[in-house]
């Protein structure tokens, strides 16, 4: 027998109360209005918009994309409008909609990082913050906050103190031990962590010997690096108590569900959004049947039920 | 209408030239009439690989009684196109779109002339469609100025003859028309046109954008070109598509050909 009313899909990130654990991933959904034209904003669990820096950011010269087996790679350079046309341009579109909005922050050093925070923290209709840890700092001669526990706890502390919203830490999979990273930020007071960003790798032209992005390295996402993630969230996931939201190659409501299983509150839909533009919703659907089709009236119910030693599920 | 994705069924995809495909799919009457210079991005409905859909210009539209068809003009340049050269009539496409801004059109002036390089001929002549015979602009007005690397290259001649009998062709090596580039052969009529009474659309490779550029550029002619870059959303949303364009007051901004374009004003284009 199939249960007959819709299952309760919100899920608790801390204090931030969740629709349903559908969010869009950064740089993937623009500032939302890109994507208004194909998906009902209201119904996506929360917005992640373009990562924001204190000023404008150009960006690095094209190509700034070049499509891999599975997946792609981007050097955008975190191009963006700034984080004061943001509150002025953007907000007053995204208030409109009943759908939580999370602005992602960007800074090359920890005073940037604390000075697009403090702009931030009292625009009405914003719900929290995810710090984009896997920016290169410039005083370190270019390598990224988050490879280092330390560093990422202080830029954690740092965002802390100018914000009275919930603090998500997005965290770089480019490092040996993620889990320990993440701990760091946990004791340095993050409310949440998001994992996974992009892979740094590099794709070559053979025809021309050269790299195809200008860039030469650039970030690899898709449907290509999800055992990376999933991997990586089970490890967290063991290793912090705050919540954890599962980020990497989502493209079906089951790859979703994979992400949740492991113990994951929430998850982000990225690059699956360029190859459907109603991925968001299509996944939401998806997982909905799928509860229902699994007698699971509350999605609370389902979340971190894996079966590590593998046996076979009840139900 | 508003750009969605809409499953197509090719009704027809068939090699016009060696590697050059003419591909006709039908869709839902849902899809809106493309403009002049919109594009669709493409996949394979239901496979994984091509991953990201590829951009192609609408080369034609028609309206039938409950659905529409549209052709696609394209070149094998990758993987991609090369997989999609494969596909037999009654397979499905993911066809997203229409996307992009469309050309300008200014039908009050007296001259248009287009400039095409090889597959670039593809918006040109949607275009020129349009102008002929939806705003019933003279033909005796409009130029073509097309060329190609070589003969094989020359394409969507037949669409064009029925449009324009001012035809001029030209290819890098002779083998059709006269041997010359397509910038050179239209700087040789440069005199015939005033700029004030003359729009040039054009659309090619970046080389020829650029020497075209450099043509223009002592003369106020107002050109829109129609450029290319590898895209990923195809909506405005990732930045991927980036090309530098200087605004009025000379300041360079990366703009996303999908969304602020691919028609962009010739002059505002930076080449590096
Ligand atoms: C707005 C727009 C309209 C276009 N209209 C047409 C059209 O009507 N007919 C047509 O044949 N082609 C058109 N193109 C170009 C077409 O998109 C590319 O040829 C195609 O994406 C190549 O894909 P591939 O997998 O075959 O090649 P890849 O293996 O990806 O690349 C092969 C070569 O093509 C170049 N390339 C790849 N993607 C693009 C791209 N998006 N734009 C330009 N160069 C690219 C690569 O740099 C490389 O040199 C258009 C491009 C744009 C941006
Ligand atoms: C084009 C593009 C731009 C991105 N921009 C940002 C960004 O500005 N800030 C950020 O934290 N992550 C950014 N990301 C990373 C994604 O949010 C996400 O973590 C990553 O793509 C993995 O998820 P996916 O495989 O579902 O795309 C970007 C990814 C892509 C593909
Ligand atoms: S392709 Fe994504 S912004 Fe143009």
């Amino acid at each position: 027998m199939k249960t007959k009313t819709a299952p309760q899909m919100a899920v608790q990130i801390g204090r931030l109360k969740l629709k349903n654990p559908v969010m869009t991933a950064s740089g993937t959904f623009g500032y939302g209005e890109e994507y208004a034209d194909y998906v009902d904003l209201n119904k996506l669990g929360a917005i992640v918009v373009k990562g924001l820096s204190a000023k404008p950011r150009t960006g690095n010269p094209p190509p700034r994309i070049m499509e891999t087996t599975g997946g792609m790679l981007n050097s955008i350079g975190l191009q963006n409008i700034g984080v004061d046309a943001f509150i002025k341009e953007k907000m007053p579109y995204l208030r409109k909609y009943d759908v939580a909005v999370i602005a992602n922050i960007y800074g090359e050093s920890y005073a940037e990082y604390q000075q697009v925070a403090r702009k931030l923290n009292s625009v009405k209709g914003l719900h929290a913050l995810e710090v984009n840890v896997s920016c290169p700092n410039v005083k370190k001669g270019g390598l990224s906050f988050g490879t280092d526990p330390k560093i990422a706890a202080l830029v954690t502390r740092k965002v802390k103190e100018e914000t009275d919203l919930p603090v998500i830490i997005k965290l770089t999979p480019n490092v040996t031990d993620i889990a320990a990273v993440a701990e760091a930020v946990e004791r340095a007071g993050a409310d949440a962590v998001s994992l996974i960003n992009t892979l740094t790798g590099l794709s070559v032209d053979l025809k021309n010997r050269a790299p195809h992005l200008k860039n030469i390295t650039g970030g690899l996402s898709g449907p290509a690096i999800k055992p990376v993630a999933l991997r990586m969230v089970w490890q967290v996931v063991k290793r912090v108590s705050i919540p954890v939201i599962g980020i990497g190659g989502i493209m079906t409501a089951g790859d979703a569900l994979e992400f949740l299983v492991l113990g994951a509150k929430a998850v982000q839909v990225g690059t699956a959004n360029f190859v459907n533009p109603h991925a968001t919703t299509d996944i939401l659907e998806g997982m909905c049947s799928y509860l229902k089709n699994n007698h699971i009236n509350d999605i609370n119910k389902f979340i971190g039920t894996f079966n590590e030693g593998g046996s076979s599920c009840s139900g | 209408m508003a750009k969605d994705i809409y499953i197509g069924e090719i009704l027809k995809n068939e090699e016009i030239q060696l590697d050059y495909f003419l591909m006709k799919v039908s869709l839902p009457a849902a899809f809106g009439q493309p403009l002049p210079g919109q594009f669709v991005m493409v996949r394979i409905a239901g496979l994984a690989e091509p991953f990201l859909g590829r951009p192609v210009s609408v080369y034609s539209y028609r309206l039938r009684k409950s659905s529409v068809e549209i052709e696609l003009l394209y070149r094998i340049a990758g993987r991609g196109t090369q997989i999609l050269a494969g596909l037999i009539s009654g397979s499905q496409l993911e066809i997203h779109g229409p996307l992009g801004l469309s050309y300008t059109i200014f039908p009050e002036k007296e001259n248009a002339v287009f400039i095409a390089g090889g597959i670039g001929v593809a918006p040109l002549s949607l275009l020129a469609e349009h102008l002929c015979k939806t705003l019933c602009f003279p033909s005796g007005q409009m130029t073509f100025y097309l060329g190609a690397q070589t003969s094989s290259a020359v394409v969507g001649l037949d669409k064009l003859s029925e449009l324009c009998y001012n035809i001029n062709i030209c290819t890098d090596d002779g083998s059709l028309g006269r041997k010359s580039l397509v910038t050179t052969m239209f700087q040789k009529d440069i005199k015939k046109y005033d700029p004030v009474n003359t729009a040039i659309y054009a659309c090619g490779p970046r080389g020829m954008m650029k020497a075209l550029a450099g043509i223009l550029k002592p003369a106020q002619f107002c050109c829109q070109v129609s450029l290319e870059e590898k895209m990923a959303c195809g909506t405005g949303a990732c930045m991927g598509c980036a090309v530098a364009i200087k605004d009025g007051e000379g300041n360079i901004a990366y703009r996303r050909v999908c969304a602020d374009g691919p028609v962009f004003n010739l002059a505002e284009v930076v080449w590096e």
